[in-house]
């Protein structure tokens, strides 16, 4: 049960990190040809809009997979010095309050886009709706809360000791 | 009780004069104290201000409709050039339409306390000045919206969008040429540094500005402290601060033409009267576009 | 309890957590959240986690962030940056520690395109930390030098802190920038200075390479050419006014796309590979950033920093005992903050202080600003070491805080040099604008 719910969650993690990646791709290809446009006299009507919208799904789309790669960045200070327990107690920790931050982020953002919904936001030059974005973040905040509780499970199932976010040296 | 007052922009701003300390004077004695939270304290820039607003995170908020333009498509029209009639104030013109009802849909959970416009727009331009359309041909111009883009593109210049914390370096190396905005935000970007030739009196439109009040928030407030913010909530508050836009607007244009070494040129009737035959038809496009002649026309007071 | 007491008791489950080995973004959120939940209300902080993710996330400003990162990766992928290193240990290689100084002095040059000591360690770190391993320099030394070096965007114009300090407190910009040259230079010159005394002192640090003929030196400078080429065509375009210092960093990774490219050296296979790196690393830095807003707001609400402001004013001390408090408690909150949102906080509190008391504003802009940059490397919150952890995940952050102390050491040297000694940052200003 646990390996089929991993598994899915492996894909959705790729599958964000993928569409994160194609975000960075337009924003550079989108920023080139407001240059070069410009140069010229035409420069790319809503470039701007664009790049900062594209920003917003690289940022979170490669959220999970960061999580994943132990990307995040810990303070290892005093980590020699603890015993066995006391950093998998840590490592567990992380994990439930990473979930429980980006299942924060994934329901505050669903009110948030329903106001964006009320109001009509929308980018400033092309008018890209801001609900779709918001949409999309969620979707991403919910894949790495999912691939968190998945390892804090399976931190919690594991001998002693475990590195739930130690980096791959 | 003590109410969240946030913004973004520095103390010193006009904002703090103009508008914050008129609304905490006429609430003075009331019980009702109003606590300001400047430099994006509560939250990082200026776009999700009205949101902060709506949501709780501060209960009064300052901003831009610009920023924000979709949730504002009939205010900003007041924004527009020839919107605003000779010898009306800007207030007036928004607060008659939002008196008849038609601006109440873009302001959803929020009680507006002050709706009002900037100084006129004018050019900012770098070695370069301006007297006809002919000048701007092929230069680059900052804009901030749609509108104003589609302005400069009919003037034959090249709208460029870009952050306001990047301009004055954009101006120092000549990616853009000059930017089209109030008098004031000269001093607020120190733009006088690198810009040098100041073109007033074009009909470029204005900006306008908002300060709301949470609804559920206003409606909490006990009888006395309500009717404190009543006092001065609507026009009386907004005039006060477009008076404080227009001096700080005039104190820089002061401050630029002592120095000497610009530019400062005011257009003579003829000379914006060839630059109302282009921007002015841009404004009707924009307003028969959208169906919003009756809000115009309300507006204006016709 | 009061705003304040539950602002320091909020500081100290940080350190807590942060010694727990929880992710400095994620405890960062917790205790930001946390705060503004009892300081605000619940609401309040919920939507904060909504709008200031999507604000940050979407800040046209921060848009660079992956755009130099991706440059680093395709100039590393392509080899781009081992035949940059490869030019400099030709060159400067047979001195001890050579390395390291070019690494400075390519710190110093970034800077003179990015106001952003993020983007600077970013750019620079993934370039040169696997190029100092490469030639066996200690890990301690060469992080350290990315960490300090990057601080050194904020310093040399064009300069982001120094564009929110003339914000904030009405000064020009342009005398900031000119104030910011000379010290800037200074502290450049301390850092090669630093690595000198270091690798003399412990050999081991940056070992010294043979000597090379000159044919050799001019063999590697030509392997250098392609992305000498792209560094030079980027500078001049930000100045010549073609493109603007954020679109810079697109300018930059295309062309180091098209040369890779050109030169047969990039698949696409290598592109994606690269930008993928990159967009993790992205997320990696802008969730820390977010959190840091968090932070800012907390502490605003506890009103710690008027409380500091409170008690600068009842002190009876001369006015450069005031100034020393001052850059102190700025060295404390560097302990937690962000840089910028000290300034924010603070700012308001601090400089009619200043005014008052006849301190140089635009002196006072390159303090503030080099104790910002303190801040950027000093433990628990270290901005920029963490952006150096992010591009080097092999080395513990442990090694890379004990590798930036002889930089703080020289920080806090040349912060007292220029506390002593106004002119180093008057001279250009007074100069040349007068
Ligand atoms: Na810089
Ligand atoms: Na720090």
């Amino acid at each position: 049960m646990l390996g089929i719910v991993q598994k899915w969650a492996d894909g959705l993690t790729r599958l964000s990190a993928l569409i994160g990646t194609i975000g960075l791709l337009t924003e550079v290809v989108v920023i080139l040809v407001d240059v070069v446009g410009r140069f010229f006299g035409h420069p790319l009507t809503g470039a701007q809009d664009i790049s900062q919208m594209a920003m917003v799904v690289l940022v979170f789309g490669a959220m999970a997979m960061c999580d994943k790669v132990g990307g995040h960045i810990s303070v290892d200070l005093f980590e020699n010095s603890m015993p066995g327990w006391m950093v998998r107690t840590g490592d567990v920790i992380s994990a439930l309050l990473g979930a429980v931050i980006f299942l924060g982020l994934a329901w505050t953002t669903w009110d948030s886009a329903g106001l964006s919904k009320m109001l009509n936001l929308a980018t400033n030059i092309i008018g890209l709706p801001k609900v779709y974005f918001q949409y999309f973040i969620i979707a991403a905040a919910l894949i790495t809360a999912l691939g968190m509780i998945l390892r804090a499970i399976s931190l919690f199932l594991s001998p002693l000791p475990h590195h739930g976010y130690k980096e791959k040296a | 009780e003590t109410i969240k007052f946030a913004h973004w922009v520095p103390p010193a701003h006009t904002l703090t004069k103009s508008t914050i300390e008129p609304l905490q004077a006429a609430v003075e004695g009331s019980g009702l104290e109003i606590e300001v939270y400047p430099g994006g304290e509560l939250g990082a820039g200026p776009l999700e201000q009205y949101v902060r607003v709506v949501q709780g995170v501060a209960d009064i908020v300052w901003g831009l409709q610009g920023y924000t333009s979709s949730q504002f498509p009939k205010t900003m029209v007041s924004e527009l050039p020839g919107a605003l009639p000779e010898g009306m104030t800007g207030y007036d013109l928004i607060w008659n339409a939002y008196d008849a009802g038609l601006l109440a849909e873009e302001f959803p959970g929020t009680v507006p306390l002050a709706l009002w416009l900037s100084e006129p727009n004018v050019f900012i331009m770098k070695d370069i000045d301006v007297r006809t359309p002919d000048d701007l041909q092929g230069l680059k111009i900052r804009v901030s919206g749609s509108a104003a883009a589609a302005t400069v593109e009919a003037l034959g210049a090249t709208p460029v969008q870009m952050p306001a914390g990047e301009i004055y370096n954009s101006l120092q190396t000549g990616l853009i040429d000059g930017v089209i905005t109030g008098a004031s935000a000269i001093g607020d970007f120190k733009l006088d540094e690198v810009a040098n030739s100041y073109t007033l009196n074009a009909p470029l439109g204005h900006i306008s500005f908002y300060v709301v009040m949470n609804q559920a928030k206003y409606d909490s407030l006990p009888e006395a402290e309500r009717a404190a913010i009543d006092s001065i909530a609507g026009r009386a508050l907004s005039q006060s601060a477009e008076d404080g836009w227009n001096a700080r607007a005039q104190q820089v244009i002061d401050e630029i033409s002592a120095t000497g070494d610009n530019t400062v040129y005011s257009l003579s009737a003829d000379e914006r009267a060839a630059f109302e035959a282009i921007t002015h038809p841009v404004t009707d496009e924009i307003v028969s576009g959208g169906g919003y002649e009756d809000v115009l026309k309300t507006m204006q007071g016709m | 309890m009061s705003q304040e007491v539950i602002g320091l008791v909020g500081m100290a489950i940080l350190f807590v957590l942060l010694g727990l080995r929880v992710p400095v973004a994620f405890a960062m959120f917790a205790v930001g959240f946390v705060g503004n939940w009892i300081l605000n209300s619940p609401a309040a902080a919920l939507s904060q986690l909504a709008s200031d993710s999507f604000s940050l996330a979407s800040s046209a400003e921060l848009v660079v962030v992956p755009l130099f990162i991706l440059m680093g990766n395709v100039a590393t992928e392509t080899g781009m940056s081992r035949k940059l290193y490869d030019a400099a240990y030709a060159t400067i290689g047979s001195i001890r520690g050579g390395l390291a100084s070019s690494t400075v002095i390519a710190c110093g040059g970034f800077a003179a395109l990015s106001g952003s000591s993020v983007a600077s360690a970013l750019t620079i770190g993934r370039v040169s930390l696997a190029e100092m391993d490469r030639f066996a320099y200690d890990n301690r030394l060469s992080t350290g030098v990315v960490a300090a070096g990057g601080t050194l965007g904020i310093l040399i114009p064009p300069s982001t802190g120094f564009v929110i300090y003339a914000l904030l407190t009405q000064e020009s910009i342009g005398r900031l920038f000119l104030a910011g040259v000379l010290p800037g230079l200074l502290l450049l010159g301390m850092f090669i200075l630093t690595i000198t005394i270091l690798t003399w002192w412990k050999p081991a640090y940056g070992p010294a390479g043979p000597k090379t003929t000159m044919s050799e030196k001019g063999r590697a400078m030509v392997g250098a050419m392609p992305i000498l080429l792209v560094i030079l065509l980027t500078i001049g375009g930000i100045y010549g006014g073609f493109f603007s210092p954020v679109e810079a960093a697109a300018v930059g990774a295309g062309l180091v796309i098209l040369f890779g490219a050109a030169m047969r050296r990039l698949s696409f296979a290598m592109l994606w590979k690269a930008a993928k790196d990159s967009v993790v690393t992205t997320a990696t830095v802008m969730l820390i950033l977010i959190s840091a807003y968090m932070i800012k707001t907390f502490l605003a609400l506890s009103h710690i920093p008027q409380a500091l402001g409170g008690f600068l004013e009842t002190l009876a001390v001369p006015t450069l005992g005031v100034l020393a408090i001052m850059l102190a408690i700025y060295l404390i909150l560097g302990l937690f903050l962000e840089g910028f949102a000290m300034m924010v906080l603070s700012m308001p509190i601090f400089f009619p202080v200043v005014q008052q008391l006849g301190i140089d504003p635009i002196w006072f802009g390159v303090l503030v600003v080099l104790t910002l940059e303190m801040g950027l490397i000093s433990p628990p919150v270290g901005l920029n070491v963490f952006i150096v952890k992010s591009v080097a995940p092999g080395v513990p952050l442990s090694r890379i805080f004990w590798g930036v102390v002889p930089f703080w050491i020289a920080m806090l040297i040349t912060l007292i040099v220029l506390v002593l000694f106004p002119q180093i940052s008057l001279l250009l200003p007074n100069t040349m604008i007068g």
